[in-house]
Order: structure tokens, then sequence, then C-alpha cells
């Protein structure tokens, strides 16, 4: 027994429950024998991964579904250690370079090279080249990815690389133009009830049209949170209620909270009790820019008009200053900090034109 | 032997301002094995002598080496003879003429005299069956009496002292830092040190060998030797030092006295101080009372002597050397020295150089020193530091931040108020009284890490809004500006300057020295910023490591798997459903993990595999912070903000 995401999620690009044409595609691609290397990029939660598995398991068969977890140490030229988990099955290698920080570049180009180096076993029956599977491509750094690009073609012949990212925007556009890129996009909302009808069908359960309605709108037509709402469901109240409350993570309702404090009274005390749960998210390992970005949305839809476009252009200022800087604790209280002056600023001027 | 130590000591105090060290004599560092002597108890007259091989006068003595001993013995004969006529030479040095002779001249605390005393005692007693070498490690800054203390004590249970002190230069023992980060000499140094390693080690076999035989033809043979060790051989050799001496019982026969500064807990690791059973006595800087004690009683038996050549400083000046000596005494002594001898027009002027509040006694600021940080009423320690001898007073930390944050101002005299345009008029501030730059420099860290002190504590001094947002936005440029590695050392101290000045100006409440009266006192706190970080990055490995099956993006992970994951299996496992795949979610799979975080973060036991127990108090704690070392005030006691493993601060001992 798995989680629900797991367990029902499809392994092969034919039973794809959405963007059926694009699977075919992929299909065909597998059957022409040669295969380019892949961009592979959407939302979270579109099922990226699932139909890089899929297609993984067109190309090699069930063999790519024995995973194993390798714990690999790269020394680097500066003779610094660098620790990294991947995972391999015998035709295909897993990697977040990113986990590596600032010495990725050495990750990527050490990993690579010891996988185009070994020759798939019975080339005769096998394809001839491995895959190298890079997750969050968007968040290498620079010099890695200029790394990537000399590799890609070095050793094009045995080994062919799928990158995987949310955006490319961040991805260099030599990359991208020797990539074949993939965009996934997310599911509709009928095709998230359809997924989630479907995989209750095979729980036995019965699940009210509405309800799935309600937790893929809610989930933002995230797949995975959809299917992990629904299974929270499932855990708090079975047989399922048409109106019945769709359990949130509780970083969620927590910076929902937080804003709502900053809302209801701005002061210095206020301030300091908002970077107490800004203190207590973060060791939670919410990252920042999400923090920021929920507060923003949960104030945005609390303030008037008038203060919107200050509000968002304050917030697009200190998500840069987040992206460059290094404490992210000094520019969330910043924005903070800001908000209540121009919340506080409009409130008593709107209170004195009322009392005028 | 003795001769020799007599003969350096004299040599030192024999010259002219010599207790100056000079810069460049130790270049020459000549055979190393004249830097050690050995000393029997000398008669009270030149006791004062021997004390001048400790390391304050290395120097000296390095000169004595340059010059070769036909010189030395000549200049020696020439001290020599000079002595009989009682009349103190001009020029000797008062640390070593007012050398402490008894227990009671010392300007230790008395409980820190009686511990070593104890100490010595339980450790020479004859009759105890430890043989091996006892060691006992002192430490503290230098000038506060360390090796006075255990001269002294030794002097009254009669044993010899036999003492080391490094043949490096003065700069070495003192600059630690320095030392650990920029090494001019490395290239010498392996042959430098390595030198150094054997000198030290047939000092030792002397030492040791020379007691026996001693002991065979002295008649007060029963006597035990203490081999006093200042300053510690080259970093280097300590490395290797534990293993290649103190391991070897036969070696050390007697007891071993360091003496060193505060680098003890790199030079003598946790296990070997164990092992080797060191006992170890921390001192603390000399206290502002018993300083001015010895100092005024030098001032009164000089007076007495020179019969008005001499003038010595009043009541107010003594008071002034102590609290600018920072607690080194022999600094202290070497200023009164120095002030009571210059030119008394030239003395005055320079007395008077403080700026615009020459009348406020020092020893205000002295005592309220103590009270770190909330003692910012009145204290200038900035301007009032003597110009004579007075070292680069530090501030301790609270205290600078205090005065950046309660950024005392003054308001101009009537006549030269800058005018700013009437559109700037907002930014018309009276005049600052601190020099944030330099508060920054006196409180010796890092622009960065005081930046998340200022940060940490900078909202109490607020009160309105707009300011606050100001004052929040300069914190955040300041982060923005070191953001970058490449230039982060260069743009480290604008940082800190954007910082403090920024939150100066933006606090409007506190722009006009006539408003600035009622802050009050408002606790400090240390920054949990770099707590909160650790414990983030601890739990983000945790999760992934506990999560890697899932092949899931960190963030994902983190914001959607586990989150849900503790909603899933919370509730099942109070109604026993027991439908959980065991394996995916043990909640026992990490028990050391589990335990370390929770020694750590006190009641926290946040792995994320463990959200389940942590994650739904969540919601729950509208008390801002829940568990978290809440950041708003709160009466603090003073023991608990020093409670700071990055920053030990010790309190000064008063009598």
């Amino acid at each position: 027994m798995s989680l629900w995401v797991d367990k029902y999620r499809p392994t092969s690009l034919s039973k794809l429950d959405y963007h059926k044409e694009q699977a075919n595609q992929l299909k065909n691609l597998v059957q022409c024998g040669d295969f380019p290397h892949l961009l592979v990029y959407g939302p979270s939660g579109a099922g990226k991964k699932t139909r890089i598995m899929c297609l993984l398991r067109e190309l090699y068969g069930v063999g790519v579904e024995k995973l194993r977890i390798e714990h690999q140490s790269i020394v680097a030229p500066s003779k610094k250690k660098i620790e990294i988990n991947t995972i391999a099955s015998n035709y295909h290698l897993e990697v977040n370079p990113s986990d590596a920080g600032n010495s990725d570049r050495v990750v990527i180009q050490e990993l690579i090279k010891t996988m185009a180096q070994s020759q798939q076993i019975q080339s005769s029956t096998q394809r001839e080249f491995k895959v190298v599977l890079l997750t969050e491509v968007d968040r290498l750094t620079k010099d890695a990815q200029h790394a990537l690009r000399r590799t890609m073609e070095k050793y094009m012949a045995t080994c062919r690389l799928i990158l995987c990212c949310n955006s490319t925007s961040k991805v260099i556009s030599p990359v991208r133009s020797r990539c074949l890129a993939v965009r996934v996009p997310l599911p509709s909302t009928e095709e998230v009830c359809s997924v989630l009808s479907s995989v209750c069908k095979k729980e036995g359960l019965l699940l009210p049209s509405e309800l799935a309605k309600q937790i893929a709108e809610k989930s933002g037509r995230n797949l995975r949170k959809a299917l992990l709402m629904c299974e929270a469901c499932r855990v708090q109240q079975y047989p399922f209620s048409v109106d019945q409350d769709i359990p949130e993570t509780d970083w969620e309702v927590y910076l929902r909270e937080t804003a709502h404090a900053i809302i209801n009274q701005q002061s210095p005390q206020r301030l300091l009790e908002v970077r107490a749960r800004l203190y207590e998210l973060l060791t939670h390992c919410i990252p920042a820019e999400i923090i920021m970005k929920g507060l923003v949305t949960e104030l945005l839809s609390n303030c008037d008009g008038h203060l919107k476009p200050e509000v968002a252009q304050t917030a697009a200022y200190y998500e840069h200053r987040l992206q460059l800087g290094s404490k992210a604790i000094y520019h969330l209280e910043a924005f903070v900090a800001k908000f209540m002056a121009i919340y506080k600023k409009f409130m008593e001027d709107g209170l004195d034109n009322f009392m005028f | 032997m003795m001769s020799k130590l007599s003969l350096g000591g004299k040599a030192s105090s024999g010259k002219i301002s010599s207790w100056v060290q000079p810069s460049f004599t130790d270049f020459f560092g000549g055979s190393s094995l004249n830097s050690f002597s050995s000393t029997k108890l000398l008669p009270r007259e030149s006791q004062s002598k021997v004390q001048s091989s400790s390391s304050s006068d290395i120097g000296g003595k390095k000169q004595r080496k340059r010059k070769g001993e036909a010189q030395t013995s000549k200049l020696d004969r020439d001290v020599f003879s000079s002595r009989p006529g009682s009349q103190e030479n001009q020029d000797e040095p008062w640390v070593d003429v007012h050398a402490p002779q008894t227990q009671a001249e010392l300007a230790v605390h008395k409980k820190k005299v009686e511990e070593v005393e104890s100490w010595l005692k339980v450790h020479l007693d004859l009759k105890s069956t430890n043989k091996g070498g006892a060691v006992l490690l002192l430490t503290g800054p230098s000038g506060c009496g360390k090796t006075a203390t255990v001269r002294i004590l030794t002097k009254d249970v009669c044993c010899h002292i036999q003492e080391w002190s490094n043949p490096t230069t003065a700069e070495y023992k003192t600059d630690d830092s320095f030392r650990d980060n920029f090494d001019p000499s490395s290239r010498f140094n392996s042959f430098h040190s390595s030198s150094q390693t054997a000198a030290f080690q047939e000092f030792l076999l002397r030492a040791n060998k020379y007691n026996r035989l001693q002991m065979s033809g002295d008649d007060r043979a029963q006597e035990r030797k203490i081999i006093l060790v200042e300053l510690f051989p080259d970093f280097v050799s300590l490395k290797d030092f534990p293993n290649q001496f103190y391991r070897q019982p036969g070696c050390l026969h007697d007891i071993l006295s360091l003496s060193g500064d505060t680098s003890s807990r790199l030079l003598f690791p946790k296990n070997v101080q164990e092992e080797l059973s060191i006992h170890h006595i921390s001192f603390n800087p000399v206290a502002p009372t018993s300083m001015l004690k010895v100092l005024s009683r030098i001032a009164t038996i000089e007076a007495n002597k020179s019969a008005g050549r001499i003038s010595v400083p009043d009541k107010a000046g003594l008071e002034q050397l102590c609290s600018g000596s920072s607690g080194d005494i022999r600094s202290a002594i070497n200023s009164l020295q120095f002030s009571s001898f210059t030119d008394f027009s030239l003395e005055k002027s320079l007395w008077s150089c403080k700026k615009g509040k020459s009348s406020k006694p020092a020893a205000k600021s002295s005592t309220r020193a103590k009270g770190r940080g909330r003692a910012s009423k009145s204290t200038d320690v900035l301007e009032d530091s003597p110009s004579i001898g007075g070292k680069d007073a530090s501030l301790f930390l609270f205290r600078a931040l205090g005065k950046i944050l309660y950024c005392k101002r003054e308001s101009y005299e009537a006549g030269d108020v800058p005018k700013l345009p009437a559109h700037l008029s907002e930014h018309q501030r009276d005049k600052l009284l601190v020099d944030p730059e330099l508060v920054i420099e006196r409180s010796h860290m890092s622009g960065e890490f005081f930046n998340l002190y200022l940060h940490q504590n900078y909202v109490d001094f607020f009160s309105d809004m707009e300011d606050l947002a100001r004052a929040s936005e300069y914190l955040s440029d300041a982060d923005f500006l070191t953001a970058e590695w490449t230039s982060r050392s260069t743009m480290l101290e604008y940082g800190s300057s954007v910082t403090t000045r920024g939150l100066i100006h933006s606090n409007t409440a506190r722009a006009q020295a006539a408003q600035q009266s009622s802050v009050g006192f408002k606790p400090l706190h240390k920054p949990h910023w770099l707590h909160i970080s650790k414990t983030y990055r601890e739990n983000y490995l945790t999760a992934q490591s506990l999560f890697i099956s899932f092949c899931l993006t960190p963030v994902s992970l983190v914001t959607e798997l586990v989150p849900y994951m503790a909603k899933l299996s919370n509730p099942m496992r109070n109604q026993a459903l027991g439908d959980k795949d065991p394996g995916l979610l043990d909640h026992d799979s990490d028990p050391d993990e589990t335990g370390k975080q929770s020694t750590e973060a006190g009641t926290r036991t946040t792995v994320p595999g463990d959200t389940t127990s942590t994650l739904p108090a969540l919601p729950n704690s509208q008390e801002p912070g829940g568990d978290l070392p809440a950041s708003q005030p709160q009466p603090t006691t003073a023991g608990a903000l020093l409670d700071d493993e990055d920053l030990l601060i010790e309190e000064y001992d008063s009598d």
C-alpha cells in the first residue's frame, strides 16, 4: 500500500489519462529508433515525471522500473567532496544536480561522463544509449548549464539527456536549442475530475462529482496535490459528502493566518510576531519564495483596490531581493513592514476623509 | 643557567625604554635555547628581576641575543653595578620594579589565587602517589596576572620554577587570527617550528635531567619543581605536542604550569585535557577596583621616591587608565609610567584631548561597563578612552548594539545648524554622537553578524510604522549589497555601514536630541536567524533522505507531500486503521536524528518525517512563535543573554 499518487501512477504511454496526443507523439518518437535530447517542462503537478518514466519504459521495457538509490560522492578539482543522491536503473540515471549547490557543474560532468563511458551490455537487443535524467534544470547555475552544452554533444553517441524543469526561462538558449522541448501543460479541471473519480473507483470509493470539482479547483489543477487532497478527504470522512471541507496543508493555513495578522494590526509589536511566524514557516522548509507568494496573494485579496498596484510593486521588488540576497528573513520582513506602512497610512487617510 | 636568566632580566630592564617592545628585533631569532631559563627562587630584592623574563619582554631578550655574549655580560655588570645604589633607575619599567611580592599585592581575584594555590598544594604533596607530571593550564587575556600568580605561589611553597618562553615574535602570540589566516612566514615556518619543537623538547629533557642532578647534590632535595611554560611553542608543533610530550609519563616528573591566552580550547581539546587530567583555571581581566588599588599604590611609592620629579596623575587620571587598559594590568602600569614621565604641559594636552566631556569621571563608565549594553546612558568610552597607552577599547557587544539602537544625539548650538531645503526637512537630524563605523570596528564582529544582531533587536526601538518600513528596507539593502560572494569581503563593511546608518537615520522618534528621553530599557537578544537556518537545513536534508524514493523535487516535497502525509497518517494512526505502508512513513526510522534535533531545538522535534507530531500544532500556535524562542521582548536575564556560544563575555570580577 502506498499513496494513491504512486499507486495509480500510469506506467506506460498508452495508459496516460490526458494529453493523449502528446503521448502518441512520444511513442512515435521512441519507435523511430533514434532519440534526441529532451527538455520536458511544465508546471508542477502536471505529470512531467510520470510522462518521462513512461517514455523510459517504452524505451527499455520493465527493467527501467527496478530503481535503486545510490549515494555518490564526487571529488571536485578543488578537492571538495560533494555528496549526492542518485536514482538509477540499469538504463538510466536520475539526479537533481541543484542539490549540489554551487558545485553542480562538477556533478553533472562527472555523472554524465561515468554514465556515458559504460556501454550497454547488450547493444544488439537494447538501445545503444543510456539516459540521464536531470531534474530542476532551471535551478542549475549558469556555469553548469554551459558545461552541459558541451557535455551534451560530446557524449551524444552513448548518452541521451532528459532535462526536466518548470520553466524554460532560466535555461540558457544554447541548451534549449539542443533539445526537443516538450511542454506538459496542467490538466484541465475536467481531466483532474476524471482522474480523481477513476482513482476512487479503483479504490472502491464513491466520489461525488461536486466534491471532485471542488478538489480540482482547490488544488489549482495540480494533479499530485489533488490526489493527495482527495486521499486526505478520504481519511477525514467517508462516505464523502458534497460539502465537506477539503483539508489544506498546515503551512497554507498558517500562512493565511499570518496574512490576517498583518491586516488586522500594523505595529512594531505585530511585526515581531509576524517575524516569529515567518521563522516558524522557514524552519518547516517552506521556501521563502512560496511564503512571499502566499502572503502577497492573501494580502492583495484583503486590501483596497487603490493599494493593489503599490503592494504588488513592493512585492515584486522584495521578491527580486529575495532571489539575489542571502538571508531571506531580511527581505520578507522588509516586505511585511512596507505593507504595514502602506496599509496603515491608507487606513488612517481613509479615516480622516470619513471624519471630515 | 641561573646567571643567564638574571642577566636576561637585567639586560632588558637596563635598557632605556626597553619595555616598549621593539617591533623588528625578532627577525634575528637566535638560538632558541637561550630563551629558556631556570631560576631558583631569589631573595626578595631581586625577585622583581626574575619577573622580567616573562612574556612581556621577549623583545628585550632578543636584543640581548643579538648583541652577543660579550656585550651582554658587560651590560650585565653595568646593571649590577647600578643595582646596589638603591635609587631605582628612572628608566626601569615599573612593571618589573613593582611586581607583586606577596599574595596580598596580587591584583588577581582572591578566589582564583586560592584555586591555584590549592591545586599546587595537592600536586606538590610529596606523599601523593601520583608521580606523573601534573599539568595546570592557566588561561586568560594578557596582563591579567597569570605568571605573577604562579611565581608568588611557588615562592610561598618553596620550589623551583623553570621557565620556557617562546622564542617567537611577540606579534605571534598576540594575533591568533592573523596567524591562522595569513602567515607571511609560512614558507619558513616548517623549518622554524621544527627547530622550536626540538628546542622545547630539549628544554623539557634538560629540565628533568637538571632536576635529578640537583637533587643528588642538594640538601634540599625534597624540593619539587615547576616548569612554567609561557606561551606555547608554535602552533604547528602543538598538533603533535600532546603526543610527543604528555604521553611520556617518564618525561615529566614535575608540574607543568602553562599560561597562555584564550586559544586554549584550540590547543588543548577536551579529550586531551581529560586524558591527561589537565586542570584548567581561567583568569579574568583584572577588575577595575583592584587595578586601581595597585596603580595608586605604585603611584604613591613613585611619587615619594622621586620627590617631585615625577608627576603622578591624580585619581581621575588613574581611573581613566584603568578603564582604558581593559583589564590588562601590565599595560596599565606601563601607561602609568609613561604618563608620569612626560612633560607636564604635554601631559596636560594629552589628557584633555577628550571631546567635550573631559570633566566626566571615567569611573562612571568603567563601572557601568559591567552592565553591558543596558548601561549606555552616559558612557562614552569611545570619546573617553585615554590617549595614553589606552588599548583599543573593545566594546561589549550589547553596548555596541545599544549605541546604534539608542543613537544618542546632541542638539546643535544655535549658530551652526545645517539647513536642509524645505522639501528635505523631514530628514533633518540632530548631531549624532556615535560613529557607527567605529562602533562596528570596536565590537570586533563581522559586519554580517552585527547586522543580524541589529535585525533581531531594532524593532523594539521603533514606534512609527513608516520608520520601521524604512529601517527594514535598509537591512534588506545591506543584505543585497553583500549577496555577491566575489565582492563580499569588500562589501561587508559597506553593508554594515548602510545598516547602522540606515537604522539610525530612519528612527525619526530619536531624530532630535530633545525628544530622545524615554525609550527605557529594552532587553537585547541574540539573533535567531542562525539557528533558524541551521534547523532549516537539517530538516531539509532529513526530508530529502527520508523521502528520496518519491523522486520529487524538493519544493513539491516539502510543500505538498510531507504536509499531506502528516494529514493522512495522523488520524489513521489514531484509529489504528493500519493501511499505511510502514516502510513509507516509518517515524522511528531515524531515532538518532530525532533525538539530536530534540535536544538541539529544545521542545521541538521537527524532523519533517515527524511532521505528524509537530505540524498539526502549527495552526494552533496563535501565540506567535509557538515554541520558537520568541523574539518579542521578554524579561531576559543577563545570564541568558550571555549564554551564547559564539560569544563568550566574561564578567569582570569586582571585589
